[in-house]
């Protein structure tokens, strides 16, 4: 989509999606579903290393080589302190400056600690960190993150994993029209229709990984939700008709074999 | 004897009548075992099978006096008839797995080698100990090549069950192949062939046991990502070699500071200091 650039801090991205590499059942799917959902930017997590274990298991040796944009996320952090420890962590391994803020602020939900999530958003901008935040479906919080420095806002459609789909698909459309940065929806998205139905929404990408990775069949799920962003970014673009309460019918009732007969009304 | 304890030893003397002419084996071994050593092997290349018999009962007797493990070189037979705790072989002995079926899974089997590879195999075959060896050359087996220390330091790296250094070793030289990371010293002649082989014996202990001191010494507590470890490791470089880490794409924090990876090995590790070893797992 060449006339429709997707830019995140100045980078010009081919992609909307942005692939999450949790939860595969293998690498050898993970790097598949990878290939066949197009994305350019992958997260994923820090964690201590297994000093049971002498070989690399990190999940970078399955996917470098490629074209990508690393966004290490904080999730483990649930508070801003913990969130720029990690972020500090992950700029060291040298694979850019591209963060996810996600602080949990419960263990039930997930749910993003708001005040933490902002506090760790303005800090890390301020270090030179690109600032992706996950955060909830708050106009205003969106609009704040923004301000503090955010290179995209990430709100959820719902917790993490759940696959509930957009809970709150009036405050997305909200937060779409305000924001002046791409708004990138994360977390929550069960299937292909959600993800279109957000880009319908007006969103300019989609963070997904749970829906894949614990889809029956991952790779083709991958491919699934590629399309299915790309039709829903191509549906918003052309514009939708407004919605209506009673049937507008698609042909001119004019021609119509059981229009009354010209002549016959003698009105010509 | 206390045989779960056996491979606790450090000191291993090895039998060599040629080395006392006028002194009986007998009175030699026991001056040994007075001395502390905590091996015995009766070596017997020469004498017929009934010699080694004998001599294999008589030091029965006398290492269960010092309650100290005997070991017989060649002789599985010998090992059974008189209850030895075990037996020695050489390279191109009978095999691990036939003296292991010979013996049953009780009794130790060591075996002498001469490069990393026969060690790797032997810890593969099951042997209890090997031995590393000979570090120096020696006339009590002329004609074959040292080693030099830096096989011992390589056996130090890679092998797991005990090793003992062995091969023209003295009180002199011993410091050396401590240094090289032997913790098991073997003595033969420099031990039999002194005229006063307890005191000899204590001298190698007094050696063994001063470099035990100052590896001791060296020991420092840290915590590694949230684990209690003890390393003796100088730098950061040195820990994540040490944990076997060095193939992982790491990002080191050190006290809650990270330490870029161009300065791991002038960065000095203190006791009491916590690590932290983090690397990028799959994530959403």
């Amino acid at each position: 989509m060449e006339r429709d650039p997707f830019v995140i801090a100045g980078h010009t991205l081919k992609s909307r999606f942005l692939f999450g590499t949790g939860r595969f059942p293998s690498p050898a799917v993970l790097q598949m579903a990878l290939e066949e959902s197009g994305a350019q930017v992958i997260t994923f997590a820090v964690r201590r290393v297994n000093l049971e274990s002498v070989e690399d298991d990190s999940v970078l040796q399955h996917v470098e080589d490629r074209q990508t944009f690393y966004l290490p996320n904080t999730s483990g952090a649930s508070t801003a302190a913990e969130a720029v420890r990690i972020a500090r962590l992950a700029r060291e391994a040298g694979l850019g400056k591209w963060i996810k803020v996600e602080i949990s602020g419960d263990a039930r939900t997930l749910l993003p600690d708001p005040i933490e999530t902002l506090r760790a958003t303005e800090q890390l901008a301020g270090e030179g960190f690109t600032v992706l935040p996950y955060t909830s479906d708050d106009p205003i919080l969106c609009k704040r993150l923004e301000e503090a420095g955010a290179a995209a806002v990430m709100p959820g459609g719902s917790p993490i994993g759940t696959g509930l789909g957009l809970l709150n698909p009036y405050n997305l459309g909200l937060i779409v029209e305000q924001a002046r940065v791409p708004v990138i929806i994360d977390a929550g998205i069960g299937s292909a229709k959600d993800a279109a139905q957000a880009m319908e929404l007006g969103a300019d990408g989609i963070l997904a990984n749970t829906p894949i990775a614990k889809a029956q069949d991952p790779v083709m799920m991958a491919r699934a939700f590629r399309l299915a962003i790309e039709a829903g970014r191509l549906s918003r673009l052309a514009g939708r008709i407004p919605k209506k309460k009673y049937a507008s019918a698609s042909s001119d009732w004019a021609g119509s074999l059981f229009e009354a007969a010209a002549g016959m009304g003698g009105k010509q | 004897m206390d045989k779960p304890n056996w491979n606790q030893f450090r000191l291993y003397v090895i039998t060599a009548e040629a080395n006392h002419p006028g002194k009986t084996l007998a009175d030699v071994m026991e001056q040994t075992l007075i001395g502390g050593a905590h091996i015995v092997q009766l070596r017997n290349k020469t004498g017929s099978r009934a010699e080694v018999l004998e001599q294999a009962k008589a030091l029965r007797l006398l290492t269960r006096k010092y309650n100290v493990p005997l070991i017989i070189n060649d002789y599985p037979d010998i090992v059974l008839e008189t209850d030895a705790d075990g037996v020695h072989l050489g390279q191109d002995d009978l095999p691990i797995a036939e003296a292991r079926r010979l013996l049953g899974p009780d009794r130790i089997i060591g075996i002498s080698t001469h490069n990393i590879g026969q060690a790797l195999a032997a810890e593969r075959d099951g042997a209890d100990y090997i031995g590393v060896g000979p570090v120096f050359p020696t006339d009590t087996k002329p004609g074959r090549a040292a080693v030099s220390t830096s096989y011992v330091a390589e056996a130090a790296r890679s092998i797991s069950i005990p090793f003992v250094a062995i091969g023209g070793i003295t009180p002199a030289n011993v410091d050396e192949v401590l240094a090289a990371g032997a913790k098991r010293i073997c003595s033969v002649s420099a031990i039999v062939g002194s005229p006063d082989p307890a005191a000899t014996c204590r001298a190698f202990l007094q050696r063994i046991e001063a470099a035990e001191g100052k590896e001791a010494g060296r020991q420092k507590q840290l915590t590694v990502n949230g684990r209690a470890e003890q390393t003796n490791a100088r730098t950061i470089e040195e820990l994540v070699r040490q944990l076997g880490q060095q193939n992982k794409r790491l990002v080191v924090e050190l006290d809650g500071v990270i330490v870029q990876r161009a300065l791991w090995a002038e960065t000095e590790l203190r006791s009491g200091a916590a690590v932290e070893l983090v690397q990028f797992v799959g994530g959403g």
